[in-house]
């Protein structure tokens, strides 16, 4: 049979420690790496890579504030396991449309069915990308598929967050936001 | 190489179009392309339609990547024809989880082109 990209890692796990001892290596660990997996570069990383691969466009961080727009997108994928949380998408209509052009190369008007998909794809891939940062998290922490909201007014509230890292980027002229949040971390 | 009937298996329906343009990008011929957005969708597909190339998903709603992957084994649907992982997940456990069901391949999301091309070409020259 042909394994192809899966072979050595199914060994690289069968040569790993048993997965009771590596548990409790990994809770106790964790707990006392809250440093490593709030290190704000992780996300910064993460939000390049996407952005690379995905749409093929350079994206930095950015010190400016995305510009309030009358529709907004949100995005949230969950985090559960070792940690809950979540990882927030946030972008004015206009970022959100460039975004989706980007990644399809198609024209959007508005924020339809297409334009929440991508941004909910987005969302999901800065998710599993972060987590991937922390091997730890990589293996036990599972991602909720992604939730996406559209409208006005509205207001994102997360109660006494064990850590929170949120930063904007840019790419282009489109300025977006990303956070993750952790309100538990075993 | 000649023309392969594939099935993406995906609830987003923009990464099954950005995995078909990597598909045609890795020089693959594509002939036909079914699209399911649920596991479930994907088995009524296999059940009907006979294909030379599966992609999926793991995370989804009601049935995930692992469950259809286990129920294509398991009713011997498209015996034979291999089956690649696309995912965001990437921990070892998944890995070993996707081994186990069935899968030949496995691709982390975010992906180049030249990865699918990678992992997929010589999993369609060995089928």
């Amino acid at each position: 049979m042909f394994l192809n990209g899966v072979r050595e890692a199914g060994q690289a796990q069968e040569r790993g420690h048993g997965a009771k001892e590596g548990s409790r290596t990994m809770v106790a660990s964790l707990r006392e790496s809250v440093q490593l997996i709030s290190d704000p570069r992780n996300l910064d990383d993460s939000v390049e890579e996407v952005f690379r691969l995905m749409l093929g466009v350079e994206c930095r961080r950015d010190t400016t504030p995305a510009a309030a727009e009358k529709e907004s997108v949100t995005a949230v994928v969950g985090f559960g396991g070792v940690l809950s949380g979540a990882c927030v998408f946030r972008s004015g209509a206009s970022a959100a449309l460039k975004i989706a052009a980007q990644m399809t190369g198609m024209e959007f008007q508005e924020l339809d069915d297409t334009v929440k998909d991508a941004i909910g794809e987005i969302c999901n891939m800065l998710a599993g990308a972060w987590k991937g940062k922390v091997p730890e998290l990589a293996a036990n922490c599972g991602l909720s598929v992604p939730a996406v909201i559209t409208g006005r007014d509205y207001k994102l509230h997360v109660q006494a967050p064990e850590f929170q890292v949120h930063h904007t980027y840019r790419f282009e002229n489109a300025r977006f936001e990303v956070t993750i949040i952790c309100d538990g971390l075993l | 190489m000649s023309e392969i009937r594939t099935l993406i298996v995906d609830d987003s329906s923009v990464m099954r179009k950005i995995i078909e343009r990597a598909l045609r990008q890795a020089g693959l011929e594509l002939m036909v392309v079914h699209e399911a957005g649920t596991g479930a969708e994907g088995l009524d597909v296999l059940k009907t339609q006979p294909v030379d190339l599966i992609l999926s998903d793991i995370n989804m709603p009601a049935m995930d990547g692992l469950e259809f992957l286990r129920q294509i084994r398991g009713q011997n649907l498209a015996p034979g024809v291999p089956v690649v992982m696309i995912t965001t997940e990437s921990s070892e456990e998944h890995v070993r989880q996707a081994i186990e069901a069935g899968a030949q391949g496995y691709i982390r999301k975010p992906f180049t082109a030249e990865q699918v091309k990678e992992r997929v070409l010589p999993l369609v020259r060995a089928a």
